[in-house]
């Protein structure tokens, strides 16, 4: 039995995406919102993979969602017409796995060898860096984009192409939401998980007790970027079905990236879900009220968070539950 | 074979020689300390060892494997393990998750599951005698439990080598005199084959060690069985205030 | 032909990299004393260029003038983000929880209200509107929480921490002059004749720019080696254990440094608009960070002067870069050069991560 019970936290995830999900299936009207939130809550889940986990904040981490997005495009751009039908979007899932982990090897080899802040550093310009690549070579169409609502009706039939756009691009969403989740405890309940933490905690002493800390780091890289290149496919590929390079490389899906994590508690399995519904929440009632301001609105609140209160919400809970049979589901 | 062969050691920080042409071997199950003055380079000797940083000239050999070059994680896979003087435990992991930890990636890590980990580490808290403390976050301890707990550690890595850098730092006498008891006790029941300290508390060292190896300014001044070395009048010079037989053993 | 096209970008490179250099010395020396890295450092020299924009707009000041007034800004900026959140973080007080009276609460509840009908009366300036009252509420809240909970640390953050924090710092200024002035860019036109020198023309504006970036870099200069309050801070970064011992009041070192490193940035924003005044809004920050770092790294993350020194060569390699993509079919040098700067990054770090001069 005791192998059994170290997966318990996963229960209180599933009930949560599944009241979700359940949410909006009974609200259609609301459908738009339970989109808007499975996306924040899985773009938290697959950073937290990473930055949580480790402790290194990646910067640019809004890159593997651009390419991974590109991947998908590429896809359908290119293989509507060779009678695939839905398999272009299995391939663009796949093709966006691939592309944000090729990126991701590119960028870890020479930022996962640095050290906090000049790891930081490294990354900082990679967005924008891909970016003015793709614009500058003119690769993928540079600047101008591509645009493929035509090539998926002509692939999968207009009603399917709406049908994708409007619902099943979200349920693939909370598939790749759930992946994210039993990824992350699964590393966190095997030696993987332990030497994160470790070399979170103090990466001098994790060598010393017989951590390959550069091994362990590119595993939790790697991971986080294939789920945001999976996330770029479903939430932006196939829901707008165009994309521009200035929009997919943008700088601040990285910084809500940072603010759910924080919100919720970073290294934890259930505070990006946490974080990723209270922020979504929030700017979207903001967004009624008062339009652009989310950002003047979380930016101090991050800092309040890191300077007081850094273990998050969950982490909060954790504590309080710690004694309690909850704490077998709440971590 | 010797357990652990350092030759010609030396390593410099910017113009200042920290360990100067350093060689010794240690031989398997051997109790030594490594003593001297205030930055005679005892620590970085043991980092040397260890391989927090590279050497800029020498070799090392552990069991006859040429580690010289090795980072820090091979030569603890190979049965190095280490205690700070300063504990650094992770801080917010459970005492026995840290504990733990050392076993999953020390020598026999390989082989072990993570909740095979766990019951080692269960067994060594039981040791140390922390088992109220089992769950608790290693970081909020007293500095003498985190000193158990680093202990307990690095002996469930299964180290062949265990190198404590001053484990009784800050300890008053009856406390060393514990340690002492301790120590000793690790030595036999565990099969650990080594324990080489870096002590400048001479009670201790006398207590424990069969040999020493006194440095001065980052060289080796003297190589000797404890009596011998601590009654040696270069020793006494550079170092001590008084002949050693004032210090019981 | 592309011989004089480059000798002359490289001109203009030489000049825009005193600035460029004179930019990052302030990221230099928050790296050098605190090892803090300001990731929000490109939003300081947007605050710097907003100064100059607004002395020129609205009382017809020349930059030149705007220059002190940039700095006393960025002093001011850089004690309040020292003291409300770096300061817990890199060298926090430990003294514990203070309890929460009915008088303190009661005090804390009159200063925001006295602040909150202070904006309501200056509401005349500037766009203010619910959201800002709402940051200042947010901003007034934490004050507090800091004020009853700042002794809760004992220990220094992890690096994570002040990465975070200082990313924040930017983006609040960022979204404080959108709301304050709209993201539209704009510009202003300072024109007081130009240099030829036959390959390339030089504005007067741009050379007063780069002879600025060089003054200040002289007079930190001698700050940091002849008074003694430079060699104070210099103290805190050879060894700030030694400094305390003799007697510096080193957490006073760290405001000042901060202050100061901050009030430099936002001085060069003020000099970049003398060299590019257009195009200012409030999201422009974000391309000078990375160029920045890039810098930075050049000259050695710890030193003012190697970041000086960067910032030449970076002007010069930038130019350069611009002047042959342009000369290749088929691909767009503005582009290019921004992704080359990316990879300059990237090589240097994975060669000499402390930059390509030694020591200090």
């Amino acid at each position: 039995m005791k192998r059994i019970d170290k997966y318990f936290p996963i229960l209180p995830v599933l009930v949560a995406y599944g009241a979700l999900l359940g949410y909006g299936l009974f609200f259609p009207g609301k459908w738009q919102l339970v989109s808007q939130l499975a996306f924040y809550c899985t773009l938290g889940q697959a950073f937290n993979l990473f930055m949580g986990m480790t402790g290194y904040v990646d910067f640019g981490y809004v890159a593997f969602m651009g390419v991974g997005t590109y991947g998908m495009a590429i896809s359908i751009y290119h293989l509507s017409d060779k009678g695939l039908g839905l398999g272009i979007i299995l391939i663009g899932l796949v093709l966006a796995a691939v592309f944000s982990t090729l990126l991701s090897l590119a960028v870890g080899a020479v930022a996962l060898r640095l050290r906090g802040a000049y790891f930081a550093i490294a990354t900082i310009g990679v967005n924008e860096g891909f970016r003015y690549l793709i614009e500058g070579a003119r690769i993928w169409n540079g600047s101008e984009g591509m645009i493929f609502t035509r090539h998926m009706k002509k692939a999968l039939g207009k009603p399917a192409a709406m049908a994708i756009g409007t619902f099943w691009a979200d349920i693939m969403m909370f598939g790749i939401a759930i992946l994210a989740a039993v990824l992350t405890l699964i590393y966190m309940r095997n030696k993987v998980g332990y030497a994160l933490t470790a070399l979170r905690e103090d990466e001098d002493a994790a060598k010393v007790m017989g951590i390959n800390v550069t091994k362990y780091k590119i595993i939790a890289f790697i991971t986080s970027a294939a789920l945001a290149g999976m996330l770029g496919a479903t939430a932006w590929a196939l829901k707008l079905q165009y994309v521009y390079p200035e929009d997919v490389f943008e700088i601040h899906y990285t910084v809500e990236a940072i603010i759910i994590v924080l919100l919720g508690g970073a290294g934890t399995l259930l505070g990006p879900i946490v974080g990723g519904l209270i922020y979504g929440l929030t700017k979207y009632y903001l967004a009624i009220t008062l339009p652009g301001f989310q950002l003047l609105i979380f930016a101090p609140i991050i800092v309040a968070i890191i300077v007081l209160f850094p273990e998050g919400t969950i982490g909060i809970l954790k504590k309080r539950v710690a004694g309690t049979p909850l704490q077998k589901f709440i971590i | 074979m010797p357990l652990l062969k350092c030759e010609n050691v030396t390593k410099r920080f910017g113009g200042l020689v920290a360990v100067d042409d350093m060689s010794f071997t240690i031989d398997h199950g051997e109790m030594m300390a490594i003593v001297g003055p205030n930055g005679a380079g005892k620590t970085t000797m043991f980092n040397l060892i260890n391989g927090v940083f590279p050497a800029d000239e020498g070799t090392i050999h552990f069991e006859d494997v040429d580690v010289t070059n090795f980072p820090a994680f091979k030569r603890a896979h190979l049965g190095m393990g280490r205690t700070f003087q300063i504990p650094r435990p992770f801080a917010s992991a459970s005492v026995q998750e840290n504990i733990a930890i050392g076993a999953m990636f020390g020598a026999a890590g390989s082989e072990i599951s993570v909740d095979e980990a766990m019951e080692m580490a269960d067994h060594y808290i039981d040791i140390i005698g922390l088992a109220s403390h089992r769950d608790k976050p290693a970081g909020g301890l007293t500095p003498i439990e985190k000193k158990l707990v680093e202990i307990a550690r690095a002996l469930a890595m299964k180290p062949k080598l265990l190198l404590m850098d001053e484990a009784m730092a800050g300890m008053n006498p009856k406390d060393i005199d514990e340690m002492v008891v301790f120590i000793k006790h690790i030595r036999e029941t565990e099969g650990i084959a080594i324990v080489a300290m870096v002590e400048h508390i001479m009670r201790a060292v006398a207590g424990l060690a069969e040999r020493v190896i006194v440095m001065h300014q980052g060289a080796l001044l003297v190589d000797e069985p404890t009596k011998e070395a601590l009654s040696d009048p270069r020793v006494i010079e550079v170092y001590l205030g008084k002949p050693a037989e004032e210090f019981d053993a | 032909m592309l011989f004089e096209q480059l000798s002359g970008n490289l001109v203009q490179g030489l000049v825009l990299g005193a600035v460029y250099g004179m930019a990052t010395m302030g990221l230099s020396l928050i790296f050098g004393v605190l090892q803090v890295v300001n990731v929000g450092h490109g939003a300081f020299i947007m605050v710097g260029a907003f100064t100059a924009l607004m002395m020129f707009k609205a009382m017809g000041v020349p930059p030149v003038f705007a220059i002190p007034v940039a700095f006393l800004i960025g002093m001011t900026l850089g004690m309040l983000f020292y003291y409300g959140a770096v300061k817990p973080l890199v060298s926090p007080s430990g003294s514990g929880i203070k309890k929460l009276t009915p008088r303190r609460t009661g005090m804390a509840a009159g200063m925001f209200i006295g602040l909150i009908v202070l904006m309501w009366i200056s509401s005349g300036f500037f766009n203010l509107n619910i959201a800002i009252y709402l940051f200042v509420a947010i901003i007034f809240i934490y004050g507090f929480a800091l004020y009853i909970y700042g002794g809760r640390r004992q220990e220094k953050a992890a690096e994570l921490a002040t990465l975070l924090v200082t990313f924040s710092f930017g983006v609040i200024l960022e979204e404080i002059v959108k709301q304050m002035f709209t993201s539209e860019a704009r510009g202003y036109n300072w024109d007081i004749g130009k240099l030829d020198i036959g390959i390339t023309v030089l504005p007067y504006t741009k050379l007063l720019a780069a002879f600025g970036s060089f003054a200040i870099a002289i007079i930190l200069y001698m700050w940091f080696n002849k008074t003694r309050a430079g060699m104070a801070m210099r103290s805190v970064v050879e060894d700030d254990v030694g400094a305390r011992v003799c007697g510096v009041n080193v957490d006073w070192q760290y405001a000042l440094s901060f202050s100061l490193g901050i009030g430099l940035t936002v001085t060069s924003g003020v000099l970049l608009t003398m060299f590019i005044p257009v195009g200012i809004n409030p999201y422009m920050g974000g391309s000078y960070t990375l160029k920045a770092f890039v810098i930075a790294v050049l000259g050695g993350l710890a030193s003012p002067y190697g970041a000086f020194f960067g910032g030449v060569v970076f002007g010069l390699v930038e130019n350069g870069s611009y002047t042959l993509f342009a000369n290749i079919k088929g691909l767009e040098p503005f582009a290019m050069t921004r992704f080359f700067s990316f990879v300059m990054l990237l090589v240097i770090l994975l060669l000499r991560p402390t930059g390509l001069l030694k020591a200090k």
